[in-house]
C-alpha cells in the first residue's frame, strides 16, 4: 500500500480508536482500579483505599453469590432466552405459513408484531405491573371472572410466579426481533428446495429437520449468542419488576451491584461485582463463537 | 464619506460605552437564580411557598427540581463529588452525617452562629433532632426542617364490629384484635405492607418491636463502642411475629406487592374499610382523612389514631423527618442560606405545605390536631431518634435494606424465621465489624 495512503488510513482510524479508548477501554481500567479499593458513595470526595483482592473475595464466598448466579444464569438467561428462541421460531413459521400469506394476513400480523418491541421497556414493565396487579390487574380479574382461582395471586411477590412473570414480560418485549430475523432468514430459503422436497414424499417433520433449521442454524445462533448478551447483564426487567425481591428471590447480577453500589454504597465491591460479571460474558462468548458458532457457521459454507 | 462614517462610528462608540457603563447596574439589578431539590410530592404547594419568597426576596429566583426520595441519595453524592450538586437539598434526618462526613454538604456553624436567633419561630435553640444534623466532625450540616413519626391508625367501626373497645397495648394484643377482626368481620385485621424493596416499611415496625422491649440492631456499650443490640434469637422472634399475620390471613398476600406505608392500595385499603388498622405518617392519615371528607361529605370519620403497642419501654418509634442542606458547591450561599431560613418559618411556608410539622418545638406545641390524630402528638411524645443507627458507621440504608429482603423471604416462605433472622443478624454483625476495621 502506498505510504500517503496508510496515513490517509490511520487518520481514517483514529475517530474510531478515541471513542473506542475513551468509552470503552478507560471505563473498563477506570473501574478495574475502582474494584481493587473500599471506596463507597458517601465518601467519593477522598477516594478509596486500595484494599487487592478483598472485594473479590468477598464476593466470591458471600453465602448469597450463588443463589445470584443461579438466578442470573438459569432463570434470567437459560429460561428466558431459551423461550425467546422457540417461542420466535414458532411464531416466525406461523406468520411466514401459506395459511396466513392465504388469508391476507402478513401485513396486520407483522405490524401487530411490531407494536411490542416498539414499546419502550420501561412503558411495558409498568403496563404488565398493573396488568399483573393482585387488587386492580386485569390478568386476576380475568382468571377470577374465568374461575380459574377465587383469591387474587400477587404474580410479583409470589415465590412460584413470580419468575415466570419475569420471563413473560420480557419475552412480551422482545419477542418480536427474535421472530422478525428468523422470519427474514426464512424468507431467503428457496422455494425449489422446499418444493424438491415435497415432491420427494418429505414429511413435515422432515422438512423441518433436513430444511428448515439446518436453513434457520445460523440466525438461531447469532440471535441466541446475541439474547444470552442482552439478557444477562440486563437491569431494567427485574429492577422495575420486582426490585430483585421478593426479598432476594429474583436477585440477580446486574441488580446485586446497583444494590451494593448505590444502596449499600459499596462502590469498590460493585465494581468487582461488574467485572466479573464481564469477565463470565467474555468467556462465554469465546467459548460460544470458537465452539458452537464457529463450527456451525463453517458447516453452513460447507454446504 | 469618511466624515460619514467617522460620525456613525462615534455614535456607535458611544453606544458600546454606555452599554459597557450600565453593565455592572444591569447585572445586579437581574435576579440570582438558585437551585432547590425537592424530593416530597407536594410540588404545587412547595412551589407557591417559593413563589412567596421571590416576591419577599425579588432578587432571588428559585428553580424548583424534582427526584424522588428513593433516587436522591445517589444522585445527589454523584453531583456533589462533581460539582453540579442543587444548591439547597432536601434530605431526610439520616443523612447529614454521613453526607456531611463525605464533604457532601456545606458545614453551616459560621451561618447559625450568625442568623441562629432569627430562625424558625423561637431560634436555633428550638429545633430539635439538631444532634442528627451533624457530622462525625461536629459541624453542623443540616438545618431539621419537618418531622413527623408512625402511629397507628384504626377503624372505629370495624372495631366495634369484632367486640374490641380499646386499641391494643401490647404486640400480642394487636394481633389478637387483628385476628379477632378478620374472624368476626372478614376485612384485613393490620394490612401492613410487607413487600420487599430498597427503603421498605417492615424497617419502621420491626425497630418498633425490638426498641420496646430492648436496643435496636446498633447499640452503644459502656465504652462508646459500637455493637450489635439485636440477638439472632430476637430478630427470630420478630420475624415470626410479622409472618404471623400473613400465615394467619389477617393481613392479606396482595400486601406483599406493597412496600410502602403510603401506597395507594393501603390508602385505598383504609377508605373502603377493607383494612382495619394501618401504621403510617401523620402526612398520610391526612390524606386518608382528606379523601374521606371528600367521598362522603358531611359524614362522621370512622377513623381513630392511637400509639403503637409496647414492651418493657413503652410504645417507641422514630423521629423521622426531613432537613434542608447547602451544597459545596453552592455559588450563591447567602441566597442559598435566605431560602433555608425562610423555608424554616412555619408562616407562610407551613400554610401551603400543610401536611408537615415543622420540626421546632414551639410549632409542634401549638399544632392543632384533629380529633381523629390525636395518637400522634402522644406517639411524638413516645419517640426517639435514630441514635447508634445515625451515629453509627453501619449506614442506615444498609440495614434498611438487608431487613427488608430478610422479611421479604419469610413472608414468601423462601426462608425460616429462624434461618432469616440469624442471616440477617450475621449481615450487619459482618458489616459492623468491616467498618470498625477500616
Amino acid at each position: 500500500m502506498h505510504a500517503n495512503v496508510k496515513g490517509f488510513v490511520a487518520f481514517a482510524l483514529v475517530p474510531a480508536f478515541f471513542f473506542l479508548g475513551a468509552f470503552y477501554v478507560y471505563p473498563f481500567v477506570f473501574n478495574l482500579d475502582i474494584s481493587a479499593t473500599d471506596l463507597d458513595i458517601f465518601q467519593l470526595r477522598d477516594g478509596g483505599r486500595w484494599i487487592g483482592l478483598e472485594n473479590y473475595i468477598e464476593l466470591l464466598t458471600s453465602p448469597g453469590f450463588r443463589r445470584v448466579m443461579f438466578n442470573t444464569v438459569i432463570w434470567l438467561t437459560v429460561v428466558g432466552v431459551t423461550v425467546r428462541i422457540v417461542l420466535g421460531l414458532a411464531l416466525a413459521f406461523l406468520l411466514d405459513s401459506r395459511t396466513i400469506r392465504a388469508w391476507r394476513l402478513s401485513t396486520l400480523t407483522r405490524i401487530l408484531l411490531i407494536v411490542p418491541w416498539a414499546t419502550p421497556p420501561v412503558v411495558a414493565i409498568v403496563v404488565w405491573r398493573w396488568i399483573l396487579d393482585p387488587r386492580v390487574g386485569a390478568a386476576n380479574q380475568f382468571l377470577m371472572w374465568l374461575g380459574f382461582i377465587d383469591q387474587p395471586i400477587p404474580f410479583l411477590a409470589d415465590a412460584n410466579w413470580v419468575w415466570p412473570s419475569i420471563i413473560l414480560i420480557i419475552t412480551w418485549n422482545t419477542l418480536p426481533l427474535v421472530t422478525l430475523t428468523f422470519m427474514a432468514s426464512l424468507q431467503s430459503l428457496p422455494g425449489e428446495l422446499v418444493e424438491a422436497a415435497e415432491i420427494d414424499g418429505a414429511s413435515r417433520t422432515q422438512l423441518l429437520r433436513y430444511i428448515y433449521l439446518p436453513h434457520l442454524k445460523p440466525a438461531i445462533i447469532v440471535m441466541a449468542m446475541m439474547s444470552t448478551f442482552w439478557t444477562f447483564n440486563n437491569f431494567i426487567y427485574v429492577w422495575l419488576t420486582t426490585g430483585a425481591g421478593p426479598g432476594t428471590f429474583t436477585n440477580v447480577m446486574a441488580t446485586e451491584i446497583y444494590i451494593k453500589g448505590f444502596i449499600d454504597g459499596r462502590l469498590g465491591y460493585s465494581a468487582a461485582a461488574g467485572v466479573v460479571m464481564a469477565m463470565i460474558m467474555t468467556a462465554f462468548g469465546m467459548i460460544y463463537l470458537r465452539y458452537v458458532a464457529a463450527r456451525a457457521l463453517v458447516e453452513e459454507e460447507d454446504r | 464619506m469618511r466624515h460619514q462614517l467617522g460620525r456613525r462610528g462615534l455614535v456607535a462608540g458611544a453606544a458600546l460605552a454606555v452599554g459597557l457603563l450600565a453593565a455592572p447596574a444591569l447585572q445586579a439589578q437581574s435576579p440570582v437564580t438558585i437551585t432547590f431539590r425537592f424530593n416530597d410530592p407536594e410540588a404545587p404547594q412547595m412551589r407557591a411557598a417559593l413563589d412567596e419568597f421571590e416576591k419577599a426576596n425579588p432578587s432571588i429566583k428559585v428553580n424548583m427540581q424534582r427526584i424522588s426520595w428513593a433516587d436522591m441519595q445517589q444522585q445527589y453524592l454523584r453531583e456533589a463529588a462533581t460539582g453540579t450538586a442543587p444548591d439547597v437539598v432536601h434530605i431526610s434526618f439520616v443523612q447529614p452525617r454521613s453526607f456531611g462526613g463525605g464533604k457532601a454538604l456545606r458545614p453551616l456553624d459560621d451561618l447559625i452562629a450568625r442568623d441562629g436567633a432569627q430562625m424558625g419561630v423561637k431560634g436555633w435553640n428550638d429545633f430539635f433532632a439538631r444532634d442528627l444534623a451533624e457530622g462525625p466532625d461536629g459541624k453542623t450540616y443540616a438545618v431539621p426542617w419537618t418531622t413527623d413519626t408512625f402511629t397507628m391508625m384504626y377503624n372505629t367501626e370495624l372495631f366495634e364490629q369484632a367486640g374490641i373497645k380499646e386499641f391494643p397495648t401490647t404486640w400480642a394484643g394487636l394481633r389478637d384484635a387483628s385476628r379477632q377482626i378478620h374472624q368476626r368481620t372478614g376485612k384485613a385485621g393490620w394490612g401492613f405492607p410487607a413487600g420487599s424493596c430498597a427503603t421498605p416499611s417492615i424497617w419502621f415496625y420491626m425497630n418498633y418491636y425490638f426498641w420496646s422491649d430492648g436496643p435496636g440492631w446498633i447499640d452503644q456499650d459502656a465504652s462508646g463502642k459500637f455493637v450489635m443490640g439485636v440477638t439472632p434469637e430476637k430478630a427470630t422472634e420478630a420475624l415470626e411475629y410479622y409472618n404471623s399475620y400473613i400465615t394467619e390471613g389477617h393481613n392479606p398476600r396482595s400486601n406483599l406487592s406493597v412496600c410502602l406505608w403510603g401506597a395507594p392500595e393501603l390508602v385505598e385499603g383504609m377508605l373502603t374499610g377493607n383494612t382495619a388498622m394501618a401504621s403510617m405518617p401523620d402526612t398520610v392519615a391526612i390524606e386518608i382523612l382528606t379523601k374521606w371528607d371528600q367521598r362522603n361529605p358531611g359524614k362522621k370519620r370512622p377513623f381513630m389514631t392511637a400509639p403503637h403497642p409496647g414492651g418493657k419501654n413503652g410504645s417507641v418509634t422514630n423521629f423521622g423527618g426531613r432537613m434542608l442542606g447547602i451544597s459545596p458547591n453552592a455559588k450563591n450561599v447567602e441566597q442559598a442560606w435566605a431560602l433555608v431560613k425562610f423555608l424554616t418559618k412555619p408562616d407562610p411556608t407551613f400554610k401551603h405545605y400543610n401536611n408537615y410539622t415543622p420540626a421546632q418545638r414551639a410549632a409542634i406545641d401549638s399544632r392543632a390536631w384533629d380529633p381523629e390524630l390525636a395518637g400522634y402528638p402522644k406517639q411524638l411524645a413516645n419517640s426517639r431518634s435514630w441514635g447508634p443507627y445515625a451515629t453509627g458507621p453501619v449506614p442506615i440504608p444498609f440495614m434498611w435494606n438487608a431487613v427488608g429482603r430478610a422479611a421479604g423471604s419469610v413472608f414468601i416462605g423462601e426462608k425460616t424465621a429462624q434461618a432469616a433472622g440469624r442471616e440477617l443478624h450475621d449481615t450487619i454483625a459482618r458489616e459492623l465489624a468491616r467498618l470498625q476495621q477500616r
